[in-house]
């Protein structure tokens, strides 16, 4: 799987703003900040923030990740700008149908369409959430629109990331694993 | 409260499902739902049906949101109605370029029903 579609399309965002924005940009730096961005708190305050608020639903961080079915979902939402890289949500089929269940209110059996779309924007909530806790990663960072993978064996793969959150969380009986992958900062 | 016709704008159909439910909540009923999935799908319905309040995403495929305000003033469609961004992206550069291309309002996914009935009743009083 390929992070570098997900990450143009998000730089191409946070360089829509034109020549006054571009020049704002290049005038911030996380590179010192790099403590405050890569903070594992975040992270954790994020997901819950999202759970709670448009799921309702109390979600814990948890142990780590097994993925004890064959099919699995795995939404990506790249980063652009002055942070690149992407956020990675990834959970057995029954959790992704159980998300996508306290999101919309209906019952699913497999993962159709409504699933992937809710698990898409799911993660893109919490790739927002995540850069808006730094304030100027939040204005100085795009994110590109989700995209979904679903199937079994397959492995995300990232060469060298300046850094990497990888944590597990768990709500009712079902678990997922949510990671943070920046492979560039400025 | 009369009913009110709202135009909600974004790619993901389970956000749509969640602003209605959110509207719904707030106590707008009658509500009548026109769903877009993109700022050019968005155009189209505006120039075939009349809304009181429109509801849009900023980071969406074909035509964003921020360009999607911006055509709606080159186009004078929908003069007067109050739009409201609901979208994750959250810093002050955005909120201030959303303003300036002709926002009323904005909301930051992930969001209580409680954020969308105090941001839509306020302009919809105000209207």
């Amino acid at each position: 799987m390929l992070l570098n579609g997900a990450r143009g399309a998000a730089l191409l965002r946070v360089r829509g703003g034109g020549k006054n924005e571009m020049e704002h940009t290049m005038a911030v730096s996380l590179r010192e900040s790099v403590q405050l961005v890569s903070d594992p708190r975040n992270l954790d305050a994020s997901v819950e923030e999202v759970f709670q608020l448009m799921l309702g639903v109390d979600c814990r961080r948890d142990g780590v990740f097994v993925l004890d079915e064959q099919q699995s979902v795995t939404a990506v939402v790249g980063f652009g700008g002055l942070l690149s890289g992407a956020c990675v949500f990834k959970s057995g089929s029954s959790a992704a149908m159980k998300i996508a269940a306290h999101m919309t209110g209906m019952e699913f059996s497999e993962i159709d369409d409504t699933v992937k779309d809710g698990i898409g924007e799911l993660c893109n909530m919490l790739a927002g959430a995540w850069k808006g806790k730094v304030p100027n990663l939040a204005a100085n960072c795009g994110l590109s629109v989700p995209a979904v993978i679903t199937g079994r064996d397959y492995h995300l793969h990232v060469q060298a990331p300046e850094f990497k959150l990888n944590h597990t969380y768990r709500f009712d009986d079902a678990s997922f694993e949510v990671t943070i992958i920046c492979d560039g900062l400025q | 409260m009369s009913e009110v016709r709202t135009l909600i704008v974004d790619d993901s159909s389970v956000m749509r499902k969640i602003v209605e439910r959110s509207l719904r909540q707030a106590g707008l009923d009658p509500l009548v739902v026109y769903e877009a999935g993109n700022g050019a799908e968005g155009l189209d319905m505006l120039k075939a049906k009349q809304v009181d309040l429109i509801l849009s995403d900023i980071n969406m495929p074909s035509m964003d949101g921020l360009e999607f305000l911006r055509q709606i003033k080159a186009q004078n469609l929908a003069p007067g109605v109050p739009v409201v961004m609901i979208t994750t992206e959250s810093s002050e550069e955005h909120v201030k370029q959303a303003i300036l291309a002709g926002a009323r309002g904005y909301i930051r996914k992930p969001f209580t029903a409680e954020q969308v009935k105090e941001r839509v009743l306020s302009l919809l009083h105000a209207a």
